[in-house]
C-alpha cells in the first residue's frame, strides 16, 4: 500500500530550472509512466522521489510523509537503471542477495527470498554466473530481480529497457507488464519511448522542459491531448497539425485548412463548440486514421493528389496533398497504387482536435 | 609471427623515404636494446650462477674452485642470515601494510570533488620523486634526537628513534611509508575513480551502509589495481637496501640485502653472496608468484 505524492517540487541546475512546480499524485498499486524527451526532467523527477537528487523547493510524499530530506536508504524504494547497474563483481544470486544482505537479513530467509524472485523472473539457471556473462535482456531480469526482492513500497524504472535491441524491447516489455500484473507494486517508469508508455502505463505523465503537460490513461492522453505538444508527442506516425480556418457553410462547419482550396465539412455543432474562441488562430490535429480515403468523389470528400507513399506491411502512410496542404492519412496497404493518384479524403470529425495555436492548449472540442 | 603484430612503416615517413624497410628499423631499434640487457643483465645473472657454486674471492689472485652447492647449504643453515630474512619479512609486512593503508586511506579521501584536487596529488607525489639517498638523509636529520623535528614537534625530548634497536627498524619503514604511500594513492585512485557511479547509486538504493558499501563494493572492485600496487612495493621492499642502510647501523635493521652487501663486497664472500643473490630472487619470484595468482583469479570476472 503505497502512494507517492509529489507537491510543488522545484529543481534547479545551477541557473537551469529542470522540473517547473510539478504537482502529481499516484495511487497505490498504480503503473505511472513518465513520459518526455530526454532533457524534459523525466529523469530527474525519478531521481528526486529515490532520493538521488535533492529538491529545492516542495514536497515529495510517500504514504502521507514528507521523504524529501530523507537519505534514499530510509525511503525503502527500489530502482532499476538503464544501465542496469549490476554489481560486476558479485553472481547473480549474490547481486539479487545484496538488498537483503545489506540489511542483515538472516541466511535462510534471504535465500528463500532469492530462489523465490528468481523463479518468477525464470533466471534460477543463471543463479551462479556473473553478470558478464549474461546477455542484456537477462542482466535487465538480474536487476529487477534486485529491486523486487526486498518487496520495496515502490519500483522506480529509468529506461530500464532503453539498452536493449528492439524485439528484445517488446519481450521485456511484456515481461514487465506481466510482472506488474502478477507482483502489484506501486511503479513508476520513465521512458521517450511513446509506444512503450501506451502499452504499459495505467497513467501517463507527459512532461516537457520541465513541465507536466498531461496525465491521464494512455486512451486519454492519445485521443484528447491537451496541448499540441502531446499531440505530437504521443502516436506513431505523428498527428497532423495544419493552421486552419472554420466557416458556416450551408449549415454546416466548413474546416479549411492553411493552403488548401477548400473545407472539410464538419458538423454544425464545432461551430458553438467554438464560439468562446472566436477570432483566435486555430490549428486542426488530425491523426493519419482520422482521415477517411476513398477512390471515388463523395459527399464531404475532398479531391487530394498522393505525393509520397510508405508502405509499413499492415498499412500504408500516404502523405496527400491539398492545394499547398500535405496531410497524411493511414490506408489499407496498397489502397493507393503510386503517387501522383487523385484520390478523395474527408476529415472524422470525432478524430479532429482544435488547439489555440498560440497558447498550444487544446480548446477541447469534442464531436 | 614477428611480422604479424607489427604495424607496417608508413611508406610517406622520412625513414622509408630513405630506403629502409620495416625489418631495417625493427632491428635498428630492437637490437641495441637487446644487446644492452644481454652484456649488463642476463650475461651478470649466469655468470654470478655459475660463481655460486665456487668460493671465488674477488679480492684474492687465487683461482675459484667448484664446490657443489656447499653455498647454498651453509647458508640455508645460518642462524644469521635467517634472522636476517626475518628482520627482512618484518620489515616488509611494516612498511607494505603501512603504504597501503595510508596511501588507500589518503586516495579514499582525494576520491572527490574537492577545491584544487590537481595540485593536491601532485604536491602528494613529490616524495615518490626524490632520490632515496637524499630522503634517507633528510629523514636522518628529521629524526636526530637532539635537533630533529619530529622530537621537537611530538615533545618527544631526546627520543632516539635510529640508535634504538627496537625502533630503529620501524623509523626506516616510517621514512619508507612517507615516501611511497604516494605511489599506493596514485594507482588506488586510479582504481576509485574507474568504479561507476551508478554502482554507489544502487547501493544506496539497496539500502547498504557506508561500511557495507566499502567492503563489498568499493574494495573489491579496486582490489586488482591495489593488487598490482603491493606487488611491485613487496618486491621493492624486499629488496630496499639505501635507505636502510644510509639511515642506521644497527644491526636489527640488517635486511637482506646489506647482508648481501656486506658479505660481497666487505668481506669478499663473491662465491657465498652469488648464491644468496640467488636465494633472494628465488623467494621474490614465489612471493611475486602467489601475488599474481590472486591478481589472475580477482581479475577473472
Amino acid at each position: 500500500m503505497t502512494q507517492i505524492e509529489l507537491r510543488g517540487v522545484q529543481k534547479f541546475f545551477g541557473a537551469v530550472q529542470v522540473i517547473k512546480d510539478l504537482n502529481l499524485r499516484i495511487e497505490d498499486n498504480e503503473f505511472i509512466v513518465l513520459l518526455g524527451q530526454s532533457g524534459c526532467g523525466k529523469t530527474t523527477t525519478l531521481r528526486a522521489i529515490a532520493g538521488l537528487e535533492t529538491i529545492d523547493e516542495g514536497d515529495i510524499l510517500i504514504d502521507g510523509q514528507a521523504v524529501q530530506h530523507l537519505k534514499c536508504s530510509d525511503r525503502d524504494i527500489a530502482m532499476v537503471f538503464q544501465s542496469f547497474s549490476l554489481y560486476p563483481h558479485m553472481t547473480v544470486y549474490e547481486n539479487i542477495a545484496f538488498p537483503l544482505r545489506a540489511t542483515r537479513m538472516n541466511r535462510a530467509d534471504t535465500d528463500s527470498a532469492v530462489r523465490e524472485v528468481a523463479k518468477v523472473l525464470r533466471i534460477t539457471e543463471l543463479l551462479d554466473r556473473r553478470p558478464s556473462a549474461l546477455s542484456g535482456g537477462d542482466m535487465q531480469r538480474v536487476a529487477i530481480g534486485r529491486a523486487l526482492v526486498r518487496r520495496p513500497k515502490a519500483m522506480l524504472m529509468d529506461e530500464p529497457i532503453g539498452a536493449l535491441d528492439a524485439k528484445l524491447r517488446e519481450e521485456m516489455r511484456a515481461e514487465i507488464k506481466r510482472l506488474h500484473i502478477k507482483q502489484g507494486s506501486t511503479t513508476i517508469y520513465v521512458t521517450h519511448d511513446q509506444i512503450e508508455a501506451m502499452s504499459l502505463a495505467d497513467r501517463i505523465v507527459i512532461m516537457h522542459e520541465g513541465v507536466l503537460q498531461q496525465v491521464g490513461s494512455p486512451e486519454e492522453v492519445y485521443a484528447h491531448p491537451a496541448n499540441l505538444f502531446v499531440a505530437q508527442f504521443v502516436g506513431s506516425p505523428v498527428m497532423n497539425i495544419a493552421s486552419a480556418t472554420v466557416a458556416e457553410e450551408k449549415g454546416k462547419a466548413a474546416v479549411t485548412v492553411e493552403g488548401a482550396p477548400q473545407g472539410f465539412a464538419f458538423p454544425q455543432q464545432l461551430l458553438g463548440s467554438l464560439n468562446g474562441s472566436a477570432g483566435r488562430k486555430l490549428s486542426l490535429g488530425v491523426r493519419p486514421e482520422g482521415l477517411v480515403v476513398a477512390h471515388e468523389a463523395a459527399d464531404g470528400f475532398l479531391p487530394a493528389e498522393a505525393h509520397i507513399i510508405e508502405p509499413l506491411g499492415s498499412y500504408d502512410i500516404v502523405d496527400l496533398k491539398f492545394g499547398e496542404q500535405m496531410l497524411r492519412a493511414r490506408t489499407r496497404s496498397g489502397f493507393v497504387a503510386k503517387p501522383g493518384d487523385r484520390v478523395f479524403a474527408r476529415i472524422d470529425p470525432a478524430q479532429a482536435h482544435f488547439f489555440d495555436t498560440e497558447s498550444g492548449q487544446s480548446l477541447g472540442v469534442r464531436l | 609471427m614477428a611480422t604479424a603484430v607489427m604495424t607496417t612503416l608508413d611508406p610517406k615517413s622520412g625513414a622509408a623515404s630513405r630506403g629502409m624497410s620495416d625489418i631495417a628499423i625493427r632491428n635498428l631499434f630492437i637490437i641495441p636494446t637487446i644487446l644492452f640487457l644481454i652484456v649488463f643483465n642476463i650475461f651478470p645473472l649466469i655468470y654470478s650462477l655459475g660463481y655460486s657454486f665456487t668460493d671465488f674471492r674477488a679480492s684474492s689472485p687465487a683461482a675459484a674452485n667448484f664446490v657443489g652447492l656447499q653455498n647454498y647449504r651453509e647458508l640455508l643453515n645460518d642462524p644469521f642470515i635467517w634472522s636476517n630474512f626475518a628482520i627482512t619479512a618484518k620489515y616488509v609486512i611494516v612498511s607494505v601494510v603501512g603504504q597501503v593503508v595510508v596511501g588507500f586511506g589518503v586516495a579514499l579521501l582525494l576520491n572527490r570533488t574537492i577545491p584544487f584536487k590537481g595540485l593536491i596529488t601532485t604536491l602528494l607525489l613529490l616524495p615518490m620523486m626524490l632520490s632515496m639517498a637524499v630522503v634517507g638523509l633528510f629523514w636522518k636529520l628529521l629524526y636526530d634526537p637532539s635537533f630533529g623535528i619530529i622530537n621537537h614537534v611530538l615533545g618527544l625530548g631526546t627520543f632516539e628513534w635510529l640508535s634504538n634497536p627496537d625502533m630503529a627498524l620501524y623509523a626506516v619503514a616510517i621514512t619508507d611509508i612517507w615516501m611511497w604511500s604516494p605511489f599506493v594513492m596514485l594507482l588506488s585512485l586510479a582504481g576509485l575513480s574507474a568504479v561507476p557511479k551508478h554502482l554507489y547509486e544502487a547501493a544506496a538504493i539497496d539500502r547498504a551502509g557506508t561500511l557495507y558499501t566499502f567492503f563489498r563494493i568499493t574494495l573489491p572492485l579496486v582490489a586488482p589495481i591495489l593488487m598490482i600496487a603491493i606487488i611491485f612495493r613487496t618486491m621493492e621492499a624486499f629488496k630496499t637496501f639505501d635507505l636502510a642502510y644510509i639511515l642506521t647501523s644497527q644491526p636489527t635493521t640488517e635486511v637482506i640485502s646489506i647482508r648481501l652487501y656486506k658479505m660481497a663486497f666487505q668481506e669478499w664472500q663473491t662465491g657465498r653472496s652469488c648464491a644468496l643473490a640467488y636465494i633472494v630472487l628465488i623467494m621474490i619470484l614465489a612471493i611475486t608468484n602467489i601475488y599474481v595468482k590472486y591478481l589472475n583469479k580477482v581479475k577473472e570476472r
